[in-house]
């Protein structure tokens, strides 16, 4: 059985939004407004007076194991498929946020009609959302069924992010998350995520 | 993972949610505590039609609330179909649908008998041409039947909508403030506070009956007994937000920092309120007027509650 996840390596993100970007334009989101992107990479400076380093910190929907967006959504518009991606089925989502409130990775984003409306000006003849919903990362799951790799992996230039199978061990992201040196975000809640990151270790030095 | 935490509060649930949250505990109380008041302590028919009329209003401002927020709102087919509950028996807003859909449904079939040997819906048109159906009237004949029967199937529901005000904040993991078993409880426990504060303003007004006086003296007891439980359940509250996670400890800052919270909810919503209803169920008062500003300060001080419950949520993010 296949069980997607991704690695992302934060010594290796040089914060240059191709990720954002590629991610954008493959999945027709509302680049107008920075609050709506499936994924976004945080810029934050650490450490005091001259001694300061950069952090880009890239999130996305962690397509949890234990997904609480998918457990309070009451029509049942967030699925998990067998291969752990999480997606949401437009046509039966009613948008009522309650899968924003439960993230606590804040992936979960609103697309509505006023989007909609912009996003057949901004994307053309090709926009192909036919309704409004709470929106989210899908592991470009349209890609990955034709054996490719999401959009954010396949631009990143850093190979900051990985994509891979944890149920084969001879998988590099297996071997990163398997060893350790690939950690969950906030384990505690008890989500299971499955995207794990890899700490920058050059400021801290 | 070591990262550097970013604290944040939401603005995608706000003061409408707390709205809806409220007039569906309120609402629901309500109908609840008439109807058992009518099924075992009194029958008052004056009471049963303002609990149903006011669960049903209620309730349905509130979901009104809910449903213009919606992102596609022809996607509530889905969730007003009683299947969703087999579909998604996880998700508390389909519970919740369904007990608001089938507490109104029982509630006014439990009122039904009630509202058509009531001279008033006689004379408003509209209403006199649906109670005189044939239809209507056997349907009020077969529900008098099973009165009772009726009227706890409107219970279960309306103590099922209370209920769920408080574990649908529970069910979200990412923020202290709710997740805790702390919350349903409140939120139960204010609904029916308000509930019965809104029928003391009622029978003190509007419904004021010499013969319903041993009702409006033990709905006070029932208030302090309720106001002392809120003031308990508050304190431990704080209690298990002070010393836990960061996004507890936000929140307590955000809420206990604020004057509405402390002086408007938990002063003049809980406590003045307690102090007066305590001094009238010891002493009585030789007016109506001390209840009656107990009664409206602590349905005020229910809304504050979820106003505040809201807005002071502290997700913690790891960036």
């Amino acid at each position: 059985m296949t069980h997607y996840a991704m690695v992302i390596d934060l010594n290796t993100c040089v914060g240059c939004n191709a990720c954002m970007a590629a991610c954008a334009m493959e999945n027709q989101t509302p680049v107008w407004d920075k609050n709506k992107w499936r994924t976004y990479v945080h810029d934050k400076e650490i450490g005091l007076g001259s001694d300061v380093q950069r952090r880009f910190f890239p999130r996305l929907c962690n397509h949890c194991d234990n997904p609480p967006c998918m457990t309070v959504c009451p029509t049942g518009a967030t699925q998990k498929k067998a291969n752990g991606i999480v997606f949401v089925d437009q046509e039966l989502c009613m948008g009522c946020g309650a899968c924003a409130m439960a993230c606590p990775y804040h992936a979960r984003v609103p697309v509505t009609r006023r989007d909609m409306r912009q996003g057949r000006e901004f994307y053309g003849s090709d926009y192909r959302r036919t309704s409004p919903s709470m929106d989210k990362c899908s592991f470009c799951d349209h890609l990955v069924e034709q054996g490719r790799k999401p959009a954010c992996v396949e631009t990143c230039v850093g190979y900051a992010r990985m994509f891979g199978d944890l149920d084969d061990p001879n998988d590099p992201v297996a071997q990163m998350v398997a060893s350790g040196a690939a950690r969950a975000l906030m384990p505690h809640i008890g989500t299971r995520p499955n995207v794990y990151y890899i700490d920058d270790i050059r400021w801290r030095g | 993972m070591d990262v550097n935490m970013t604290y944040a509060t939401q603005d995608m649930w706000t003061w409408w949610l707390a709205i809806y949250l409220y007039f569906g505990g309120l609402g629901a109380a309500t109908l609840a505590v008439t109807f058992l008041t009518d099924m075992y302590l009194k029958p008052n028919r004056a009471l049963v039609i303002w609990g149903a009329g006011a669960g049903v209003v209620l309730l349905a401002l509130g979901s009104l609330m809910l449903f213009g927020h919606l992102l596609d709102k022809t996607a509530v087919l889905t969730v007003l179909n009683p299947l969703a509950l087999f579909n998604q028996s996880s998700a508390w807003i389909a519970w919740g649908t369904q007990f608001i859909i089938w507490m109104m449904v029982w509630g006014v079939l439990y009122a039904l008998p009630y509202v058509r040997e009531t001279e008033f819906p006689h004379k408003v048109p509209v209403i006199r041409d649906l109670i005189d159906k044939p239809f209507v009237i056997g349907t009020a004949r077969l529900v008098q039947s099973f009165h009772r029967s009726v009227g706890w199937l409107a219970v279960i529901n309306g103590v099922g909508v209370a209920v769920y005000t408080g574990l649908l904040l529970q069910s979200f993991p990412a923020v202290a403030l709710w997740h805790n078993p702390a919350v349903p409880l409140l939120f139960t426990v204010s609904a029916f506070s308000t509930a019965i504060a809104f029928l003391l303003v009622l029978m003190y007004t509007l419904l004021h009956d010499q013969a319903d006086e041993h009702v409006r003296v033990l709905y006070e007891r029932i208030d302090l007994v309720l106001i002392a439980a809120e003031l308990v359940i508050l304190f431990s509250l704080y209690q298990y937000l002070k010393n836990g996670s960061e996004s507890g400890v936000r929140s307590m800052e955000l809420l206990w920092n604020d004057y509405g919270w402390l002086i408007g909810f938990i002063g003049f919503g809980l406590i003045v309120p307690f102090l007066l209803e305590l001094k009238g169920v010891m002493r009585g008062w030789a007016s109506r007027v001390p209840i009656l500003t107990a009664a409206v300060l602590v349905l005020a001080g229910g809304y504050l509650l979820r106003h505040y419950f809201m807005y002071a949520g502290v997700y913690a993010y790891p960036w």
